[in-house]
Order: structure tokens, then sequence, then C-alpha cells
């Protein structure tokens, strides 16, 4: 059966994967198998000219580490069993194409070698050696790190214990302190590791101050005062006690019983150290997502809907205005076409009176007819032109109300035509002629009695009826009357005119004002409903654009409320796996027995 | 009328502008009479980093008063007063140090672990960008980068060259110079007792004290009362060079003394300082008084201190020691570009390596005139040359000016 920190692990995973987070999952994956490898990776941290390398070198009792006084390590190293001394500079990086290289170099002179390469700019990932020691037989491996000590070291390296090398001439400094805690959450099996202990008189007090400090910053680390000189000077004599002396026979117990000894709850602790972490890694961005669908309430979407909604109730609220105002506007102008009309058509027939007061209608007929038919066309002309002018100004100015932004929003042109029957056949009055008959029988009867008038009058004085007295005032009489009957003649054939011409006028004024008030009645209509089917038009693309707006609302409130609800889904379940992994590894398990000395 | 001279003109200026805020002729009085007293060094560090020994190292067994939270530490008339400071993260008042001292040593104990936000905020003046840097880089505890092997400053002085090198130091100190400060101390007060004792222990056979001090626990092993001082005084560095000159003929307290000094690199150390702040005193006083000066302007302004803020604006743009300064900082961060072996004369000239005529032509004493007149001629050429970009020819001009002053006074 599956140790539980494997399923546990397994379940991380699979809680990575979910969350969409591949990164994680390669890493956890990279770790699964190297916690399944049974190999135990102890890697050195610690800040620069701590002795690290020196550390390794001494625990290992051979120069497999470069070191020096300056910054020396600058690749890793990794230190693993073998059955025979082995050493490889692995390279990789710009050079990945290849695949990750390996190149088969010296022992003594790996370390060295791969800083050597690493320097002048080779992608050296890090250096792999191989001894046949005890130490490593049970399955550890010792990795070297370059410093400055930084979490990514420990994370690249997949530790599954820490040794913080930090040297015994003064304690640990509050960088070393914040590193441990951070490691401690990634790796939580750590043991610093007192360096130099043979140059301080006072390591002990030191060693004291650095426990005291540990414990104060509840960081679970035993620590281990060591030093390497004593340790490879005993190696050189074969010195049992300097050997003791040096500290290491602790620090390689302690690596054999602690680490080596219980890998299956360093194992566990790992696994709950690294569960937390994914699960905190993976529980932020949730956090924010969830407060992010919480609080965001589409109000961009949200806000262009209610506008949509006020320009439907403007339109709806504008579209009786502009009614009414169309109809004020077309009766206010029939008013004036009709006033204008009477206007002109009222001086022409004042011009008529006058010439007919003096003209002779039978002589003068021909040329007042042309007259008067060319004053009733200008009329007319003129006035249709004005009315459809009108009408094309009330239409532009209506069209702005309505639709401002739509220069297709009025008919391209208005009926322009004249009225041609308008102005119809004008008949001259019958006039009877006064012939010489008549003439001569208006003068006889004149003249009648005149001869008689004076006539009598004579026979008084004793002449006959008939004298040259009573035949000329009989003359006279008939002339007169022959004149005055003429006059008469000449009056009624005037007035006769008159009539004859203003009712023309009024035929003209009837037939040509009934044209015009249908012409203007038709332009209203086919203007109120064209002005109307462009409101509808725009009142159509407003509800469509308002009622997709709501849609997309809808749909994106429907989709967050899922969405927030797989997100609390997930983040319970990552609580729950959180609590799992903390089961693994009860809190007072979590130190290892370490030295108290 | 130079530079000090000037600077002096414009406090007694100020005290008369101000005479009438007693906060602002305090300070200014107290600026003035600094003026003329000598340089103030600054030991400023974190925690352990032997501010206090390296201090009574260089100044020996002086008496220390206590003022403005520090200890300060006379010396003669020519030689720096220094000022022991506590520990930066306990406190330090970082604007008290950058008030009161005219220029810095700052103590860390390992390059590459150091922080240098310190330095820093040193620079955060305009006066202080103006006038350049003013601070140098000691690795206090040289010996422990070499595991207190005997050799080991040998090794530290390459740490510190290379450390040197890198540009973000470059810009933020003159130099950086390793000293194994216990070793130091140690030997300025080298009593008689401890050198015979140091003698007996020499005279012990050579395998059987090796053992000895292969740890300070072996070494304590025996006599006790005898060596646990001496360790505490020596350090396992200092007991491993003290045995090593005895027992190669170093015989008598002084010699080994000196010669202690000598290996502990406080030589270097005091040749650094009189190199790069005794020899440009005037400048660092100057700078000193521009900062004091400016800070009563900032908190007092007046529109009749409007002619002070003139003058110190014209000392600093003006004075050559302060272009040579900014002329050094700008080479030494490579914000000003030149040709690599240009770049190293320039450096020399305008007095990176000493102010003295003869460190800066790089000449004995008697060569001088030629030397001068040689360098004048060229870089005549090059501050006019139509090949250098415009900074590079404001650099050159700037050394022409050091290389005329240096060919004046060789007559």
């Amino acid at each position: 059966m599956a140790a539980p920190w494997l399923e546990v692990l397994d379940d991380t995973v699979r809680a990575c994967t979910t969350q969409g987070r591949p990164d994680l999952v390669r890493r956890l994956r990279e770790r699964r198998s190297r916690l399944l490898e049974r190999k135990l990776r102890v890697v050195v941290i610690g800040e620069s000219g701590q002795g690290k390398s020196q550390l390794i070198n001494a625990l290992l009792n051979a120069p497999v580490c470069a070191v020096g006084d300056d910054h020396t390590t600058v690749v890793p190293t990794v230190v693993e069993h073998a059955e025979a001394p082995t050493a490889t500079v692995v390279t990789g990086g710009r050079r990945a194409i290849e695949g990750p290289g390996h190149q088969p170099v010296a022992v003594e002179s790996v370390s060295a070698e791969a800083n050597r390469e690493a320097r002048s700019g080779a992608p050296v990932v890090r250096a792999e050696i191989g001894l046949p020691r005890a130490l490593l037989a049970g399955g550890l491996a010792l990795v070297d790190t370059p410093a400055p000590a930084t979490l990514e070291t420990v994370d690249s390296m997949s530790a599954d214990a820490v040794l913080m090398t930090t040297d015994a001439t003064s304690g640990l400094t509050q960088a070393e302190l914040r590193l441990l805690a951070q490691v401690a959450r990634l790796c939580p099996t750590i043991i610093v590791v007192l360096t130099k202990i043979d140059l301080v008189p006072g390591w002990r007090i030191v060693a004291e101050r650095v426990r005291v400090a540990l414990q104060q910053h509840g960081l679970p680390a035993s620590v281990l005062p060591v030093s390497a000189t004593l340790r490879l000077a005993a190696a050189r004599t074969g010195d049992k006690a300097l050997n003791e002396e040096s500290g290491f026979a602790d620090l390689i117990r302690c690596l054999h019983r602690d680490l080596l000894g219980q890998a299956d709850l360093l194992a566990r602790r790992s696994v709950a150290a690294l569960t937390a972490l994914t699960v905190d890694a993976l529980l932020e961005p949730l956090r924010e997502q969830l407060d992010a669908t919480q609080q965001q309430s589409n109000g961009e979407a949200m806000s262009r809907w209610q506008a949509e909604g006020c320009r439907l109730e403007k339109l709806q609220r504008d579209a009786s205005r502009w009614q009414t105002l169309l109809s004020d506007e077309v009766s206010d102008l029939l008013s004036d076409v009709e006033f204008d009309l009477r206007d002109r058509t009222r001086r022409i027939l004042v011009e008529v009176d006058e010439y007919f007061e003096a003209a002779d209608p039978a002589r003068t007929w021909e040329e007042f007819e042309g007259w008067l038919r060319q004053n009733l066309t200008t009329v007319a002309e003129t006035n249709s032109e004005w009315l459809l002018d009108r009408f094309e100004w009330v239409a532009r100015k209506i069209g702005r109300q309505v639709a401002p932004h739509r220069a297709d929003a009025l008919p391209e042109s208005l009926p322009r035509d004249v009225p041609a029957d308008a102005v119809g056949d004008l008949r001259m009055p019958r006039v009877e002629r006064f012939g010489v008959g008549q003439k001569l029988f208006v003068g006889m009867r004149g003249s009648y009695s005149g001869l008689l008038m004076f006539g009598l009058a004579t026979t008084i004085a004793g002449l006959p009826l008939i004298n040259p007295i009573s035949l000329g005032a009989g003359a006279a009489f008939g002339a007169k009357s022959v004149f005055e009957e003429r006059g008469n003649r000449l009056k009624r054939r005037q007035a006769a005119a008159k009539t004859a011409a203003h009712r023309y006028v009024d035929d003209f004024f009837l037939t040509y004002g009934k044209h015009s008030k249908d012409t203007a009645r038709q332009i209203h209509r086919a203007l109120r409903d064209r002005l109307s089917a462009v409101a509808d038009e725009l009142r159509a693309e407003i509800t469509e654009s308002a009622k997709s707006i709501k849609q997309v609302i809808d749909t994106d409130a429907a989709e967050k409320a899922a969405r927030s609800n797989e997100i609390r889904r997930g983040m319970e379940e990552l609580t729950l796996l959180r609590q799992r992994a903390h089961s693994l590894s009860p809190r007072q398990l979590a130190a290892p027995r370490g030295l108290t000395a | 009328m130079n530079l000090a001279a000037n600077t002096r003109a414009l406090l007694e200026q100020a005290l008369e502008t101000y005479r009438d805020s007693p906060r602002a002729v305090g300070w200014l009085q107290r600026h003035l009479d600094r003026f003329g007293d000598p340089l103030r060094l600054a030991v400023v560090g974190v925690r352990e980093t032997g501010k206090s020994t390296l201090v009574r190292a260089i100044a020996g067994e002086k008496v220390a008063d206590e003022q403005a939270g520090m200890a300060w530490f006379g010396q003669s008339r020519h030689e720096p007063t220094l000022l022991d400071t506590p520990a930066l993260e306990d406190g330090a008042a970082v604007e008290n140090i950058c008030m009161e001292a005219d220029a810095v040593l700052y103590l860390v104990r390992h390059p590459h672990n150091a922080e240098l936000d310190f330095l820093h905020t040193l620079r955060d003046h305009p006066i202080a960008r103006a006038t350049a840097v003013n601070a140098i880089v000691v690795l206090s505890r040289a010996d422990e980068l070499a595991g207190g092997r005997p050799d080991a400053l040998i090794s530290a002085r390459q740490v510190a060259r290379r450390y040197r090198r890198e540009p973000e130091v470059r810009e933020l100190c003159q130099d950086v110079v390793p000293v194994a400060g216990l070793v130091a101390f140690a030997a300025r007060m080298l009593r008689d007792a401890e050198f015979h004792a140091l003698a007996a222990l020499a005279a012990l056979p050579r395998a059987e004290l090796d053992a000895q001090l292969l740890s300070a626990d072996r070494f304590l092993q025996r006599d006790g009362e005898v060596r646990g001082p001496l360790l505490e005084r020596f350090g396992m560095f200092g007991i491993r060079l003290a045995l090593t000159l005895v027992r190669r003929g170093t015989n008598t307290p002084d010699a080994l003394a000196e010669e202690l000094v000598r290996r502990s690199g406080l030589g270097d150390l005091r040749d650094a300082i009189d190199r790069n702040f005794s020899s440009r005193r005037a400048a660092l006083k100057t700078r000193s008084a521009l900062l004091g000066l400016d800070v009563v302007l900032r908190m007092e302004p007046r529109p009749s201190a409007a002619p002070l803020a003139e003058g110190l604006d014209r000392i600093l743009a003006s004075a050559h020691e302060f272009r040579e300064l900014r002329l050094l900082a700008a080479l030494r961060s490579g914000r000003t570009r030149l040709a690599p072996e240009l770049l190293t004369e320039a450096e020399r000239l305008v007095g990176g390596h000493g102010t003295e005529p003869a460190d800066r032509l790089g000449v004995p004493a008697a060569d001088i005139r030629p030397a001068a007149l040689d360098v004048l001629r060229r870089w005549r050429g090059w501050a006019e040359s139509p090949e250098f970009g415009e900074s590079a020819r404001r650099a050159a001009a700037v050394v022409l000016r050091s290389c005329e002053t240096m060919a004046t006074g060789a007559r």
C-alpha cells in the first residue's frame, strides 16, 4: 500500500492540474520522483565564506569541492554514492538544444573546473560527483550550493534536508534568520552547522546564542558546532579524539540517525511542507479571483444598458412632441400660403378694375387676356415655390430633432410640380355690337322728340311744324341720343369684362388653392410617415442593443456565479488537503532530536 | 582666494545674515569652529564588525569623549579625529553621522554579504552628490576571511582588490582595505609580558605547538591563565602570526609590534586614509561646512539668504577640488567613458591615488616638472580633440586643469 504521504502528494498534484498550474505540477512531479528515489538530498546553504564547500570536503574527507577565501562556488555540486569515483560537469541552459551535456572530468578538479567554466560564461548547470563512501552508501546525497543562499537554491535542489552553515565568529544575522524562516516552510528539516569553531574561544556561547535565536523565531532546527580544520587535521593524523573534537562525528551521527534513519518521517514532513506551500500558492490567486468576481459588478455594461433605456424613453417622449410640432408648422405654413395667394390675386384684381375703368374690352381683350394669364401663372409659380421652400425648411428642422445623426432621415426632394390646369381659358364676355341700324334707330328716336318739341313751340310763332328750327333741334337731339347710347354700351361692356375677369380669377384661386392645399397635405403626410419610420428604426435599434447588452450582463452574472461557486469548491478542497498534509506531520514531531552539547 | 578661505567667508556671511536666530547662529558657529579642527572620521558598521577595536587600533590608547552618541578619539593636530559610532542596526543615527563626520570608514566583515545601504544614504544629499564620495570600505576582520591562516592577509588583499573593482562598490567608496583589527590593536598596545609569553610559546617544540594551535580549545587546554588573555587579545590568527614571526627571528617587542602592525594591514589603512582623506582635508572640510550651511538655508529660508545660496552653489560648481572629486567618481562609476589607458592616467592625475604631484604623475619628486609639462601637452590635445565626445572632452578639461596646477606649482 502506498504511503499516506504519497496519496497526499498525488492529490496535491491533481489539485494543481485542476487549477491549471502546469508549472507547479511539473515541480511536484519532480519532487515526487525524487522522494520515491529513496535518496536523501541534503543541501548545504549559507552566506558567502561560511565554509559550505569545506564542510562537505571535511564530511567526506576528500577535497571534492573547490574552496577558497573569496567567492569560490558558483555552480552547485552534487555528491552521491558510487562504487568507483566518478565526476561530470552537467551543462544545459543555452545549449539546451543539445540536451543536458555530461562531460566526465577528474574527481579532484571537477568542482574547480565547473566553477571556472561557469565564470567564463559556459552554461554549466552543476557538477556531479560519485564517491565510494560509507557515509553516502545509505542514499545520502550532499549538495554544495553557491552563495548567496536563497530560497530558490533550496527549492531547485529539491532538498530533503538543509544544512545551514554559519561561522562561529558571529551569531546568526537577521538576514540568515529570515532566510531560515522561509526555508523552514519549504523544507522543515534544518540543521544549523556552526563552522570554524577552532578560531573562536567562545564558540559555546555563540552556539547557545544561536539556539536561543532559533527558538525565539520558532525554528525547529538543531545546532551542531564543527570545525573542518580539525576534521581534516584528524584525517591526516588519524587522531580519533581530534575527530570527535571537530564535531563531525556528531554531525555524521546526526545525518545517519536523524535523517537517513527517519527517511519516512522526513518524506512526510517534506510533503506536508510542500503541500502547505502549494496550497497557499493555489489559494492566493483563487482568493483574488473570488474577490474579483464578488466586487466587480460589470459596472460598464450595466451603465451602458441604463443609458440605452434612457435613450429609448427620450425617443418616445420626443415622438409626440415632434408630431405636434410638425402639424403646427404645417398649419402655419398653409395659412401663410393662402394669405399670400389671396394677397397676390387681390392685387391683380385691383389692377384689372383700374384697367377696365378706361379700356374698352372690345378692343383690348386679346392683350388683356395675355396679361392676366401671365400674371396668374407667375402667381401660381411663386406661391408654389414658396410653399415647397417652406416645407423643406420645416422638414429639415423637424428632421434635426427626430434623428440628429442621420442624414438620410429626410426624403431626398419634395415633388415640385406646378399645376398646369390651374390657369384655365378665359373667354371674352359677350357684348352686343352697336351697329349702324341701331345707331340710326336710336338717332331717329332721339330726333323725333326734339323735332316735335321745337315744331310745337314754333307753331305758336306761326311757323309750320316742320321748319328749319325744329329740324335742327331734331338733328341735335338725335345726335345726343346716339352719343349717350354709345357711352352706355361701353360701360356695360366694361362691367361685363370686369365680372368675367373676377370670375376667372376666382376660379383660378379656387382651383389653384385646392391644388396647393392638396400638395401641402401630401407632403405633410409623406414627411410624417418618413420621420415616423426613422424614429421607429431608431427605437428598434436601441431596443436591440439594450437587449444584447442585457443578455451579456445576464450571461456574465450567471457565469460569475458559477465561477465563484467553482472557486469556493476549489478552495474548500484545498483547505481539506492542507488539513490532511498537516496531519501528516504533527508539530511536535517536527524537531529532529538534536544534540544539546 | 582659495577654497577654504572662500568657505570661511561664506560661513561668516551666513552668521551675519542669521544673527537674529539663536539656533542658526549656534549651528553655524559650531561649523565655523569645526572648520579649523582636524578631519573627523566616523567608523561605521553593523554589529560585530570590530568598530571599537579598529578605532583603538588606529588611535592608540587615547581617552575617548562621549558626544552625540559617539565616542570621540582625538589625535594630534594633523591626524583625523575618530568617531566610534553605535552599530547601525542598533539605531545609530545615520543623519547624525552624516552631519558630524567629514569622512567615513565603513566596516564590513565579509565583502559579499555586506549591506551597502548606508553608503547609498551617505550619497543621498545633493551636496554630497556634488562633492563625490568620502568613504573607505574596510574589511575589518580580514583574518577570518581565510580561516585564520598566517597568510590570511595576503589572501584578503586579493579579495579586496577584486571587490574594489565591482562597479557597485567602485561608485560608493574610494578604496577597499583589508585589516585584521584585533591583531592591529594588540600590536599597537603590545606589552612586554605578552611578548615574553609569546616568546616562551615559540620556544616550545614545533610539533607540540602545532597540535596546540589547531584550535582555540586545544590552545587553552594548558596554561589557561596565561594563554586565555593572550588569545583574547590576539585571536588565533594573531597568535599564529606572532609565533611565526618570533620563530623567524623577530626578537624584540618593538620589532614584533611593528611587524604585526604591518602585517595586520593597519599601515595600508593609514596610507589609504592619508591618501584619500587627509590630503583632501580642505575639500572634505568644505564639504561638511557647506552641508551645515545648506541645513540652515533649508530650515530657515529667508529672502536675505539668497546671496548665501548663490555663494554655496558657486563654490560647489567652481572649486577645482570638487571638480576633481566629481570626475573621479564619474570615471570610477563608468559614467564618463575614456579609453582604458587614458582612464587609468586620468584617475591618477586628478588624485585618485594620492594628491601629491609625485603620486599624480607617478614619477620621483625630482622629475615632476618635465613630467608635468609632458602630460600638460598631451591632455591639452585631448581636451580639444574632435574625436572625443562631449563628456570625455569635459573630463579632459578637468584633467588639464590639474596638470596646469602641477606644472605651475613645480616651477
